[in-house]
């Protein structure tokens, strides 16, 4: 019954024209009766997508190319979004999502303001669903109905795959909605403190599944492609990345919008350019002008839909912020050695790393052109990217204690003093440890730095260890995130100088040595699965007392007609001993199989770490805002109490461990 | 998904690997491998990659470091054998070049400098003050919308 999902695709049009007429004119209850309907609408026309795949109604075109009635039903509801329109539609749903979340959750106290976020939304729903339904329509019939379908990707039938689209999607339109909020402010012209208290948790909440879903992409190319990476800066993977990082630096600015009124402007434009960056994303993958895996739309016609939209929505965003812009207002002044300075450093940064990944890659494409055929890669992002954002690392630390305003200079050489005694301990320890070559043991040192990092803020804040648990949510939710990044360096500075690799080519019954371990080849099996049949190696690995059984195989999918590689993985303390099945060779009557071991060293704090920093950002979320006691508002800020306080420790009112005022003696 | 393919289709004449005697000759060569693309794959280095051309060049590579070659040597000839897409590392060369390597670097320093230009118009040190970053949730929820 695909076409009653068609008929409230439609219906979902005209709900989100509506959303738009009367949320950009200002009325929020008719804006939002708009999304609500919308959202219904949407979601019963999902629905029946979902149930044509679950059903394997190979009469709808969709699902006779995409499934299979062998498919493993988790696989078949996953197979919805597992393509081009499917995925769209998914868009679709999670973009009108987005419009009512806002209706309901948006308590600023200025209905117009959001009525007319409500309705920015709604323009981009109606844009989402008209490319949907006039380009891209997965709801139409196939006559006559194939008997079998032409089954899913097989690379894609694995779990992380299955959600990792949904988790992009959730941070590519939450942005949208962050986009739609910025339009909003715009449009009124105020883009102040409530403005941004009231949009905050709007970027986070598309942060945190953008965070996950980058992690978890490359959590399955780790196991999945058999390669032991985990980044390959491949163009596909930049372009999540570089919403990432816009989305990261907005961050960190709307911060100072909301606690300072400042940056207003440069907030505005970030969250313009995170949805620009999110469209370009979505329009670099699926235009299929990067070929790759992730290209399953290889249609020129979509691309420049896309391009189209993009230019047509975020034109008209960018000549708003220039037109309105100039009319908002800054907050207090500030000295570069201080917070807001801080912050700007964060987010300059941020910009460049984002040109940067933008530039690394658009550069092949753009010589293209020109007829020069050229590649931009690993190399040259290890040598411009992780230099760049390793020296704001560097920094973390040192300025995350900086007041607003100004820093007090006693603190800063002080702090300095210290962290930077810290770090020379922590270099000359990493060089003597293991062997590692300098630039490997500067960046374990800096990992550790930002744990240091982390700590000592959350300590510094707390004032004694006993109050570090009644710190608001926010404060750990910072330092759960600074923290995953010190992991996470950690993690891939070990991984990627330490990893030790070997090719083996072994009969039944032969062992190899790697790494300590010592490797056996019990056999080759032959086994089957609902829609695959597969080599599987049976290898024994023992260390010492520790002994693994890994089993990597090769998979073949005969309706696709395609192999994939599954991955074998021992995890220990320290890393993962990891095997992949090559081929087999026959020399002389004797046949050998080919694995591909590894040891990767530490690999989990990768993935552990960026977990952390979407952790961080759901307690910044979901973080009640602790009301604070008056006494707090009433102390003159600079004005010193009677009794002796530590000098390094900021003062507190009784009470209130939030409420800090620092003062300079 | 030629990846894939590659290692279906190709089995059997991969040349198989011998490192080099000299480890940091191999080191060399390993770290060469993961900058020279595979010319019959996507996106993917000769070091990772199954197909047969790979493993020839990851030879080719080998052979050139035990002949005493540099990194660049052995670079140019690829380059100049299967033209400059071989190479994951990007040529200098050029206006291209160094447009490509420096900007980076270029608009950090010119971002710094741009802001602190136009920060420069602000207040004296004296009239600032300093707040510690809690302390403004206070009076901010006490806010009330005009």
């Amino acid at each position: 019954m695909i076409e009653i999902g068609h008929f409230a695709a439609f219906l979902a049009f005209a709900a989100s024209l509506f959303q738009s007429w009367y949320g950009l004119r200002g009325h929020r209850n008719m804006a939002a009766s708009g999304a609500y309907a919308a959202l219904l609408l949407m979601a019963l026309a999902f629905s029946f997508l979902v149930v044509a795949f679950i059903q394997s109604d190979f009469s709808v075109k969709l699902v006779g190319d995409h499934s299979h009635t062998l498919k493993p039903l988790f696989y078949k509801i996953a197979g919805t979004w597992g393509n081009h329109e499917g995925s769209m539609a998914l868009w679709c749903l999670v973009t009108i999502g987005f419009a009512v979340g806002g209706a309901l959750r948006l308590k600023t106290g200025r209905a117009v303001f959001e009525a007319k976020a409500i309705g920015v939304q709604g323009v981009i729903a109606t844009g989402s669903l008209a490319y949907l339904l006039f380009a891209s329509n997965p709801f139409l019939r196939l006559n006559p109905a194939p008997l079998q379908g032409s089954g899913l990707n097989p690379v894609l039938q694995d779990p992380a795959l299955a959600i990792h689209p949904p988790m992009l999607y959730l941070g590519y339109v939450g942005f949208s909605f962050v986009f739609a909020l910025a339009a909003a402010g715009l449009l009124q012209g105020r883009v102040d403190r409530n403005w941004a208290r009231a949009v905050r948790p709007f970027v986070l909440a598309a942060w945190v599944p953008l965070t996950l879903g980058i992690a978890l992409g490359s959590y399955w190319a780790y196991y999945e492609l058999g390669w032991g990476g985990w980044w390959f800066w491949d163009p596909v993977e930049n372009a999540s990345l570089m919403p990432w990082l816009i989305g990261t630096a907005l961050l960190h600015s709307i911060i100072v919008t909301e606690k300072r009124g400042g940056f207003a402007a440069w907030t505005v434009l970030l969250a313009v350019l995170a949805f620009c960056f999110s469209i370009l994303g979505a329009f670099l993958v699926r235009s299929g002008i990067l070929t790759s895996v992730h290209a399953f739309a290889i249609d020129p016609l979509r691309g420049s839909l896309l391009l189209g939209g993009l230019l047509a929505y975020g034109g008209a965003a960018l000549a708003l912020f220039a037109w309105r812009a100039p009319a908002l207002k800054g907050g207090p002044d500030w000295q570069m050695i201080s917070r807001e300075g801080a912050l700007m450093l964060n987010n300059l940064v941020f910009a460049v790393a984002t040109a940067t990944v933008l530039l690394g890659t658009m550069f092949p494409l753009l010589a293209e052109m020109t007829g020069r055929q050229m590649s931009v890669g690993v190399p040259y992002f290890n040598a411009t990217f992780v230099p760049i954002m390793a020296g704001l690392l560097v920094a973390l630390p040192l300025v995350q204690a900086w007041s607003w305003g100004r820093a007090i200079p006693k603190y800063i050489w002080k702090r300095s003093v210290i962290i930077g005694a810290v770090a020379g301990v922590l270099i000359l320890f990493a060089l003597g440890f293991g062997g590692l070559p300098l630039g490997a043991a500067l960046g374990v040192a800096l990992g550790v730095w930002l744990l240091y990092g982390a700590g000592s803020e959350l300590l510094r804040r707390a004032i004694t260890p006993s109050r570090i648990f009644k710190l608001p949510a926010r404060v750990w939710g910072m330092s759960l995130a600074h923290a995953g990044i010190g992991l996470f360096v950690i993690g891939a500075v070990v991984e990627t100088s330490a990893r030790y690799e070997q090719t083996l080519a072994l009969t039944a019954g032969q062992s190899a040595n790697l790494a300590g371990w010592e490797i056996t080849l019990e056999g080759v099996e032959t086994s089957e699965g609902p829609n695959w049949y597969s080599d599987r190696g049976i290898l024994i690995a023992s260390k010492g007392a520790s002994k693994a059984i890994l089993r990597p195989e090769t998979r073949y999918y005969p309706a696709a007609q395609m192999p994939t590689t599954e991955t074998a993985i021992h995890k220990t303390a320290f890393g993962d001993l990891y095997a992949a099945l090559g081929d087999r060779r026959s020399v002389d009557g004797v046949t050998r199989w080919t694995f591909r071991v590894y040891f990767n060293p530490l690999i989990d704090l990768i993935f552990l770490g960026t977990l952390l920093m979407a952790l961080g950002g759901c307690f910044a979320i979901f973080g009640k805002k602790v009301r604070i006691a008056e006494e707090a508002s009433h102390l003159p800020e600079g004005q010193l109490p009677e009794e002796d306080v530590p000098e390094d420790k900021p003062i507190i009112t009784a009470g209130a461990p939030a409420s800090v005022v620092e003062v300079e003696e | 998904m030629m990846r894939w393919l590659s290692l279906l289709l190709i089995p059997f004449l991969m040349a198989f690997d011998t490192p080099l005697e000299d480890a940091k000759a191999e080191a060399r060569a390993k770290a060469l491998m993961e900058e020279i693309r595979c010319v019959a794959c996507e996106n993917e280095p000769i070091s990772q990659s199954g197909a047969d051309i790979a493993g020839d060049m990851r030879l080719r590579v080998r052979e050139m470091i035990a002949d005493g070659a540099t990194d660049r040597e052995v670079r140019d000839w690829f380059a100049g054998r299967y033209g400059e897409f071989v190479l994951f590392r990007p040529s200098t060369k050029g206006v291209s070049g160094q447009v490509l390597w420096g900007l980076p670097f270029g608009l950090l320093l010119i971002g710094a400098f741009g802001l602190w230009l136009v920060h420069r118009r602000g207040k004296a040190e004296s009239e600032i003050v300093a707040v510690s970053p809690d302390a403004f949730d206070a009076d901010h929820d006490k806010e009330t919308e005009a």
